[in-house]
C-alpha cells in the first residue's frame, strides 16, 4: 500500500466516522405522527446511513488528488499510464453492485412491504378525500357528513390509533394529497380512486405544528399553494365529541 | 449597406412567416365555421394559434433558408451558395458545421441567462411567505418558462452546440453528414423562443415544463404556445440525433476506429441514439393534448374514457432518458478535461464506453419512478425502484474513471478542470440524493416537496450546466481562437460553485420539513431559509458576470491562441484555433489513441499542417 492510498484511506475513515455520527444525531424529520412515518423516516436514515461512506470515499480521494497531485511545473509533463485492470473494475464493480443490490432490497422492498403490511391490517374508518381546485372536501360517509377547506372553520380530523383509510380523488384535475406529519402521500385522479392508509400514532393539531395539513402536492393552478386543509389528530372519545357537533 | 445585408435571411424568414400567418388564419377560419357553436368560443381561438402557428413555422423556414439553400436544387433552379466568410455568415443559413455550432452555442448561453434571470424572479418572489411581485398565477409561468428553457439550454447547449462544432472536428470529417439538417435543426430553435416568450401575452401557462393534462387540456392559451413550442424543439432534437448518430458511424477520418475516438464523441452518440428513438413519445404526448384542446379528443379526459396517467407515461419514456440526452455529453466533457489535465490516459477507457451504452439502455427502462405516487398499479414500483437504482452502477463506474484519472496525475488546476473537478462533487450530491428518490417509501414523502427540486438542481445545474462551463473554458481558444483570462475564470468557479452550494443545500432541508415546490405562497415557518436560499441565490446569479466579462473581452480583445494551448491529444487541437473552413489543412490520419500521455512512444494522430502533438 502506498502512502497516498494509506492517508486516502485515513481521510475517508474520519470522514465516514464524523458523518455516521453526526447522522445519529440529526433529526431529518419534523416528528413522526404515524405508523406509516416511522417507517419512511427509517428507510431515510438506513440510506443516509449507506450513502456516508460513499460519500466519504468520493470526496476524500477527490480532494486529496487535487491537493497533492496538482502541478506546477512544465505544464507538458505526463502523468504515469495507469490503465484499467480486471482487478480494480472487478472490485469496483462488486462493490458498487452489492451496494445496490442491499439498498433495493432494504430499505426499498423492506419498507415497502412494511407499507403493504399495515395497509392490510383490518381498516377502523374510511374518509373519501375528494379533491377540487382550490379545495379538499373530507367525507365521513358512516357518520353522514363531510367538511370542507372552503369553509374557515372546517378541519381533516381522525382519531388517534385508529387505521384510517382514504380513498382519494379528484372531480377537476390532477391534486396530490399529502400530509407531511404522515408523509404520506397519493395523486388524486379525475376518473379514478386512489388510497393512502395512515393509523396515526401521536395526537397533533395543525395551529401547534404546520406538517398537520394536507397539501396539495400536484400543480394545480393558480392557488396551488394555498389549497391545503387543516389536520388534527385527537382522542377516541374527542372524536366522538367532534362527531356530534358535526352530525 | 453590408452589414443590413446579413440580416436578409432572417428578413425573408419573417416575411415568410407572416404569409404563413396569414394562410393558416384564413384556413383557420373556414374550419372555424364547422366548430359546433357552444364550442366555438373556447376552440375558435386555438385552432386559429395551432393552423396558424403550422403555416408560419413553414414559412419562417422556407424563407429563410430551406427555399434558397434547399428547395431549389429539388426544382433543378440554380442554387445560390454563401460566399461570405466573415461575421455575416452567424446571421444565415449556413451549412458549416461551425457555424452552426456557434449560431447554437450563442443563442442558447443567452437563453441561459435569460432563463436564469427568471430564476432570480422566482427566488424574489419566495424570498418571503406571502405573495410579493408576482402573484400566484405570474409565479407559475415565470417558473413554468425558467423550467422549460433552462430544459431546452440543457438539451441543446452541448449537443447543437459544442457537439456540433466539435465532434466533425475530433473524429477528423469535414463537417456532419447532413448540413442542411443541421441548419435545419437550428433554424427550428428560433419560433420555439418566439413562441415561448409569446406565452404571458396569452394568459401564460400554469402547468410547469411537464404539461399534466387535465389542467394542460382546459387552462389559458399561453399553453397551447407552450406545447407547440415544446413539440417544435422536440423536432429540432431529432433531426439533431440523426445527424450525429449517422456523422460518428460514417464519417470518422482514416485510422479513427469506434474505439479510439475521444469520450465526449462516445458520449454525444449515447445521447443521439436517445434522441432519436425516444423524443418521438414526448412529441406524441404533447400532440394528444393540442388534440384534446384544439379538436376536441378526449385522450386525457376520464369523463369520456381518457385516462390522465397516460399522459404521464408518455412523457416520461421520454423526459426521463432526456435528462441523459443532457448529462451523457457532460460526461464526455469532464472525462475529457480531466484526462488532458491530469495528463494521464482515461481511466477505463472501454469500461466508461460500456457503461455510457448500459446507461442509455436502462434510461428507457426507469420512467414510472416519476409515477411512484401517481395512483399507477402497486406491483410497477418495486420494478421502476431497481432500475432505477441499478443505473448507479454505470454511473459508478464513470466517477471511477474521473477518480482513477486523476490519482497520481500531474494535474493543472485551469479553469476547466476546476469545473469538471466541481462537477464531481455535485453530481455525487445529486446522484446520491436521487436514490432517496428512487427509494419508494422515502419518495413518498419526498416527491413534488423541494428535496426533489434540490436534487435535479446538483444533477442539471451543479452537474451538467457545470460541465457546459468546463467545457466552454475548454474549448473557448479552439472556438474563438483567443485566450480568456485565467484569473477571472478561477473567480467565476469559486463564486459559482460556492454560491451554488449556499443556494440549494438548504432546499433540501426545507423540503425534509414539508415545504413543497411550485408554490408561490409556503407556511412562514420556512421564511427564514427561504431568505437565506433567496441571497444565496442572487449571489450565484451574479458570479456569472465574471463569465460574461471574461467571454466577452476576450472574444473581441483576447490573446491570440495557438492550435494546441493545452497540449492535449485529441484531434480537435491538432489544427489552427480557429480551424479553416475545412477543418483540417489536409485529411487527418489516425495511429494512436487519444489519451497515450506517459508513453512517448505511442503513436499519435498527424496532421502535417501542423506538426508534432504536444507542443
Amino acid at each position: 500500500m502506498s502512502r497516498d492510498g494509506v492517508v486516502v484511506g485515513l481521510i475517508w475513515l474520519i470522514l465516514t466516522v464524523a458523518g455516521e455520527a453526526l447522522a445519529w444525531n440529526v433529526e431529518f424529520f419534523p416528528s413522526a405522527a404515524a405508523d406509516q412515518a416511522i417507517i419512511i423516516d427509517e428507510s431515510f436514515a438506513m440510506l443516509v446511513r449507506l450513502a456516508i461512506p460513499v460519500m466519504a470515499f468520493v470526496i476524500a480521494m477527490l480532494v486529496y488528488s487535487a491537493l497533492r497531485f496538482r502541478h506546477r511545473g512544465d505544464p507538458l509533463e505526463d502523468g504515469p499510464p495507469t490503465q484499467a485492470n480486471k482487478k480494480v473494475m472487478g472490485a469496483w464493480f462488486g462493490v458498487t453492485t452489492a451496494l445496490t443490490v442491499l439498498m433495493i432490497i432494504n430499505p426499498g422492498i423492506t419498507g415497502l412491504n412494511e407499507l403493504w403490511e399495515l395497509a392490510d391490517e383490518p381498516v377502523d374508518m374510511v374518509i373519501e378525500i375528494e379533491g377540487s381546485r382550490f379545495f379538499w372536501r373530507a367525507g365521513y360517509s358512516e357518520y353522514g357528513f363531510s367538511t370542507f377547506s372552503g369553509n374557515p372553520t372546517d378541519e381533516l380530523v381522525l382519531p388517534i390509533g385508529a387505521h384510517v383509510r382514504f380513498d382519494i380523488t379528484s372531480v377537476d384535475v390532477l391534486h396530490s394529497f399529502w400530509i407531511p406529519a404522515f408523509r404520506m402521500k397519493i395523486d388524486a385522479v379525475p376518473g379514478m380512486t386512489t388510497v393512502v392508509h395512515v393509523r396515526a400514532t401521536e395526537l397533533g393539531d395543525y395551529r401547534d405544528d404546520i406538517n398537520f395539513r394536507v397539501q396539495c402536492a400536484e400543480l394545480c393552478g393558480v392557488l396551488h399553494g394555498q389549497m391545503t386543509m387543516p389536520v388534527r389528530v385527537v382522542t377516541q372519545l374527542e372524536f366522538e365529541a367532534w362527531v356530534t357537533t358535526k352530525q | 449597406m453590408a452589414a443590413l445585408s446579413a440580416f436578409k435571411a432572417i428578413g425573408r424568414g419573417l416575411l415568410g412567416a407572416a404569409i404563413g400567418l396569414a394562410i393558416g388564419w384564413g384556413l383557420a377560419l373556414l374550419l372555424g365555421a364547422a366548430i359546433p357553436a357552444d364550442d366555438a368560443t373556447i376552440r375558435k381561438p386555438q385552432v386559429i394559434i395551432a393552423v396558424g402557428y403550422l403555416f408560419a413555422l413553414i414559412g419562417w423556414l422556407l424563407g429563410v433558408g430551406l427555399w434558397s439553400g434547399w428547395a431549389r436544387e429539388w426544382l433543378r433552379l440554380p442554387t445560390m451558395e454563401l460566399t461570405e466568410t466573415d461575421w455575416r455568415r452567424y446571421f444565415r443559413f449556413s451549412l458549416d458545421h461551425k457555424v452552426i455550432g456557434l449560431q447554437y452555442l450563442v443563442t442558447f448561453v443567452v437563453l441561459m441567462l435569460l432563463a436564469g434571470v427568471l430564476a432570480l424572479v422566482v427566488r424574489v418572489e419566495l424570498a418571503t411567505p406571502g405573495e410579493d411581485i408576482l402573484g400566484a398565477d405570474g409565479f407559475n409561468t415565470v417558473m413554468g418558462l425558467h423550467g422549460i428553457m433552462m430544459i431546452a439550454v440543457a438539451v441543446a447547449t452541448i449537443t447543437g452546440g459544442l457537439a456540433n462544432y466539435l465532434v466533425p472536428l475530433m473524429i477528423g470529417a469535414e463537417d456532419v453528414a447532413f448540413p442542411r439538417v443541421n441548419a435545419l435543426s437550428y433554424w427550428i430553435v428560433p419560433p420555439v423562443a418566439i413562441l415561448l416568450i409569446l406565452t404571458p401575452f396569452f394568459g401564460g401557462f400554469d402547468t410547469g415544463w411537464t404539461a399534466y393534462p387535465p389542467l394542460s387540456v382546459v387552462n389559458a392559451n399561453g399553453q397551447l404556445l407552450f406545447l407547440l413550442a415544446f413539440l417544435t424543439f422536440g423536432l429540432s432534437s431529432i433531426f439533431g440525433g440523426l445527424n450525429f448518430t449517422t456523422t460518428i458511424l460514417k464519417l470518422r477520418a482514416p485510422g479513427m476506429t469506434l474505439m479510439r475516438m475521444p469520450i465526449f464523441v462516445w458520449s454525444v452518440l449515447g445521447a443521439s441514439l436517445i434522441a432519436v428513438t425516444a423524443t418521438q413519445f414526448v412529441a406524441f404526448g404533447l400532440l394528444m393534448v393540442i388534440l384534446d384542446r384544439v379538436v376536441g379528443t378526449s385522450f386525457f379526459d376520464a369523463s369520456k374514457g381518457g385516462d390522465p396517467l397516460l399522459y404521464e407515461h408518455i412523457f416520461w419514456f421520454y423526459s426521463h432518458p432526456a435528462v441523459y440526452v443532457m448529462i451523457l455529453p457532460g460526461f464526455g466533457i469532464e472525462l475529457e478535461v480531466i484526462s488532458h489535465f491530469s495528463r494521464k490516459p482515461l481511466f477505463g477507457y472501454k469500461y466508461v464506453v460500456g457503461s455510457i451504452l448500459a446507461i442509455v439502455f436502462l434510461s428507457m427502462i426507469v420512467w414510472a419512478h416519476h409515477l411512484f405516487t401517481s395512483g399507477m398499479q402497486d406491483f410497477l414500483l418495486i420494478p421502476f425502484m431497481a432500475t432505477t437504482e441499478v443505473i448507479s452502477i454505470p454511473t459508478g463506474v464513470i466517477f471511477l474513471a474521473a477518480l482513477a484519472t486523476m490519482w497520481r496525475g500531474r494535474l493543472r488546476l485551469t479553469t476547466a478542470m476546476l469545473f469538471a473537478i466541481g462537477v464531481v462533487f455535485n453530481f455525487l450530491i445529486g446522484g446520491v440524493t436521487g436514490i432517496f428518490l428512487a427509494d419508494v417509501p422515502t419518495d413518498i414523502h419526498l416527491q413534488e416537496n423541494y428535496f426533489t427540486v434540490a436534487h435535479f438542481h446538483y444533477t442539471i445545474m451543479g452537474g451538467e450546466i457545470f460541465m457546459i462551463m468546463a467545457g466552454l473554458y475548454y474549448w473557448f481558444p479552439k472556438i474563438t481562437g483567443r485566450m480568456f483570462s485565467e484569473t477571472l475564470g478561477k473567480l467565476h468557479f469559486v463564486t459559482m460553485f460556492v454560491f451554488f452550494q449556499l443556494t440549494f443545500l438548504p432546499m433540501f432541508w426545507v423540503g425534509m420539513q414539508g415545504m413543497n415546490r411550485r408554490v408561490a405562497d409556503y407556511n412562514v415557518e420556512f421564511g427564514d431559509l427561504n431568505q437565506i436560499i433567496s441571497i444565496m441565490s442572487y449571489l450565484l446569479g451574479a458570479s456569472f458576470i465574471f463569465m460574461v466579462i471574461n467571454m466577452v473581452r476576450a472574444w473581441f480583445g483576447g490573446e491570440r491562441a495557438v492550435g494546441n494551448p493545452w497540449g492535449a491529444r485529441t484531434l480537435e487541437w491538432q489544427t489552427t484555433s480557429p480551424p479553416p473552413v475545412e477543418n483540417f489543412d489536409a485529411p487527418p490520419e489516425v495511429t494512436g489513441d487519444p489519451y497515450g500521455y506517459g508513453t512517448p512512444e505511442a503513436p499519435a494522430h498527424s496532421s502535417p499542417a501542423t506538426g508534432t502533438v504536444g507542443n
